[in-house]
């Protein structure tokens, strides 16, 4: 029973020339994003990959240096972009591109495309994800307001019931045609980007790039459906189509427009981030506490060389094996890196609070639930470019201090002296390696349950409703 | 003896209006009993209660002895209904119409029988490929009918159906009847037309103001005398 009714209500569909209309604007658009998202990933991965080889072979072949020197010319690291960011570019466009990476300071990720755009990107970027995620539940609306009003409004509906088949089953068959319909508009663009992203032989054996479309395919499967029941529960609540489309219409603009705009700015509101400038006064005051590697009077310094002496049991730094400018350098490193972290930590966890504010809202939202799993999924969200952010930072360290190692090892006078070129190319360059879904999963658990909940509380309570609801 | 359709001191009260006030009355296999009455007596009241679509204030409707409130899917597989004005789905043609409604009768038709129920009702062959969209009113009448001979019910609740048809389909329609109630379908059919309900009607019935107010079997009365009769009561 439930298949005819779906069998009938997609051949209606597909036979009706406004849906064939909306949804070949649709397909069309959803088909476009896909193809600029492609090109764009395209020439900016291009771009970055260029950049990160050329300040890496700029590295590797700079002359006879000393390595504190190397260390103060220092290098870039260039995020890659996530193979499925052309689907979901998330935040990509809004967090910088690439960090300098240098002696004494962590430095923030800079040149994000929006600072590099014109004002056209602060109206949004047509993406797959705006697509599915914005315009699919207005089609969706217009598809499926007039579900039961009609059948009631013209009298199919006692016919239809006449027959032996329930209000539940009518309601399920009808969420299943309108399922159907909405697949074969959603379908062909997931199709396109699957066949251009494994193409391509740097993801076609890639899993993990498997994983994360196949639950972006799922988490908007599950999306779709729960506007698709909550449109034909409207419609059979409702006694005039009208009335049903003007709420439907109603749940949309709150739910995609209003909502999201509301949290982010209570958020904001309820924890504010501090400003760039006074977070450099705090870093900088925090690490006045700390060895000052660049100043020789500095009493903490002092202290240093007085123990290194006392350890080699020699009575001149002359007659020290190891440089102690190098060790002071790398004490001096650990403690402003540390300073720079918790200051770093700080920041992110108020971005976190900001974003939970959002993400606790799709228990309310489910447009609030899809956004964070698709920008998680695609890897396009705030946690992977923190990510991101420490894999450069703990790069970062590392390398200093390996140069602050060479350093030490010079010995005393290490500052009259340069270590040949040939040194700096057996220093590994900055290569990311970016999470695992399962990394990412850890992150989308709150907005994944969000999804469900609703899925499952609607199927229940809404179809309950339909049972109880009058046929004449 | 169970009755194809039994309605036991059947009652509907609406927040602002009594629509039917305990309605009784018995209907055997192969009888085809006429409801008369204004609009507003209670003819769609009394159908809609038979159907399950509205529960009863008080009272009870049985179809084939078992009671409509309790079995509200069960009964359905013994009757089958034609409205005044039957509505099917404009996208699909006469043919995908009958096809759809019969499956979810739970028969699974080949085409060339399709066409031979739709036939029977009187829609023409070279109609059944066209879609509903750009029928008449009496072409989806027809449509409406066939669906109902198609589901081969024990009962038929009518409201109104040759409504909208032309004389000549409206005879058709009334031999159909003839037929089906020869071969034991109980038909209850709610109807404005006194010379239709004379004509195929076994018993018919006067309703006003949500009362059966009058039951006279139609072999007792002429047409005139039947028109008589409904005037009387509606003055």
């Amino acid at each position: 029973m439930i298949q005819s009714i779906a069998q009938k209500e997609f051949v209606s569909t597909l036979r009706d020339r406004r849906f064939v209309v909306l949804s070949g604007l649709l397909l069309a658009l959803l088909l476009a994003a896909t193809l600029v998202g492609r090109a764009s990933y395209h020439t900016l991965q291009q771009e970055r990959m260029v950049a990160q080889q050329t300040v890496n072979d700029q590295f590797h072949h700079q002359p006879n240096r000393h390595p504190h020197r190397v260390a103060h010319y220092g290098s870039f690291a260039f995020r890659p972009r996530s193979g499925l960011s052309f689907l979901d570019a998330g935040l990509d466009s809004y967090t910088g591109a690439s960090v300098y990476l240098e002696a004494h300071q962590q430095n923030s990720v800079n040149f994000s495309q929006a600072q590099q755009s014109g004002s056209l990107i602060r109206f949004g970027e047509l993406t797959v994800a705006f697509v599915l995620q914005v315009l699919m539940p207005l089609l969706i609306v217009f598809l499926c307001f007039s579900a039961f009003t009609e059948e009631r409004e013209t009298g199919t509906l006692k016919l239809l019931l006449s027959q032996g088949v329930s209000m539940r089953q009518v309601a399920w068959g009808k969420i299943a045609g309108y399922g159907s319909a909405v697949a074969l508009v959603v379908g062909p663009a997931l199709a396109l980007a699957a066949w251009l992203l494994f193409g391509e032989e740097e993801f076609a054996h890639n899993a993990d790039v498997w994983a994360r479309l196949a639950l972006f395919g799922m988490s908007y499967a599950v999306y779709f459906f729960l506007w698709i029941v909550g449109a034909v529960v409207v419609s059979a609540r409702q006694r005039h189509a009208r009335s049903a489309l003007v709420l439907l219409l109603s749940c949309w603009m709150l739910g995609c427009i209003i909502l999201p705009k509301a949290t982010a700015n209570l958020g904001a509101t309820l924890f504010p981030t501090i400003t760039k400038a006074q977070m450099d006064a705090d870093v900088h005051e925090a690490a006045q506490k700390g060895i000052n590697g660049h100043d020789p009077q500095d009493q903490r310094s002092a202290v240093l060389k007085a123990n290194l002496l006392k350890q080699y049991g020699v009575d001149s730094e002359e007659k020290l094996p190891v440089s102690v400018g190098g060790l002071v350098m790398a004490e001096s490193e650990a403690y402003t890196s540390k300073v720079y972290q918790q200051h770093f930590a700080a920041l992110t966890r108020t971005y976190e609070r900001q974003n939970a504010i959002s993400t606790w809202a799709g228990l309310l939202n489910p447009y609030q639930a899809i956004r964070p799993l698709s920008m998680g999924l695609a890897g396009s969200d705030f946690a992977h470019y923190v990510h991101f952010q420490q894999a450069a930072e703990a790069y970062r360290y590392q390398l200093v201090q390996r140069l602050n190692g060479l350093q030490a090892s010079m010995g005393y006078g290490d500052k009259e002296r340069k270590l040949d070129a040939a040194t700096w190319q057996a220093i590994p360059t900055f290569a990311y390696q970016a999470p695992p879904v399962g990394w990412a999963l850890g992150y989308l658990l709150l907005p994944a349950l969000a999804l469900l909940l609703w899925a499952v509380g609607l199927s229940w309570l809404g179809l309950k409703m339909i049972d109880k609801t009058s046929v004449v | 003896m169970t009755y194809l359709l039994e309605a036991k001191d059947l009652r509907k009260q609406y927040p602002d209006k009594l629509a039917l006030c305990g309605l009784n009355l018995q209907i055997e296999a192969g009888e085809v009993f006429c409801l008369l009455g204004q609009n507003g007596a209670g003819k769609s009241t009394t159908i809609n209660l038979f159907l399950g679509f509205i529960e009863p204030t008080a009272g009870a409707a049985y179809l084939n002895g078992l009671e409509v409130a309790a079995n509200p899917l069960k009964i359905k597989q013994y009757l089958a209904y034609i409205p005044e004005n039957v509505m099917l789905y404009p996208h699909l043609t006469g043919l995908e119409n009958l096809a759809l409604f019969s499956s979810l009768a739970g028969f699974s038709y080949k085409e060339s029988e399709l066409v031979a129920y739709l036939a029977q009702a009187g829609l023409p062959v070279e109609a059944v490929q066209r879609r509903v969209g750009s029928y008449s009113k009496g072409m989806r009448q027809k449509v409406g009918i066939a669906i109902a001979v198609a589901k081969h019910a024990k009962v038929l609740l009518l409201d109104e159906p040759t409504s909208g048809l032309d004389p000549k389909a409206s005879n058709e329609f009334s031999e159909l009847l003839r037929q089906l109630s020869q071969q034991g379908t109980a038909v209850f059919m709610a109807t404005h037309d006194i010379f239709r309900a004379k004509e195929v009607g076994t018993r018919v019935g006067i309703m006003r103001e949500g009362e059966l107010v009058d039951v006279r079997p139609t072999a007792t009365l002429n047409a005139n005398e039947l028109e008589q009769l409904y005037l009387t009561y509606m003055q």
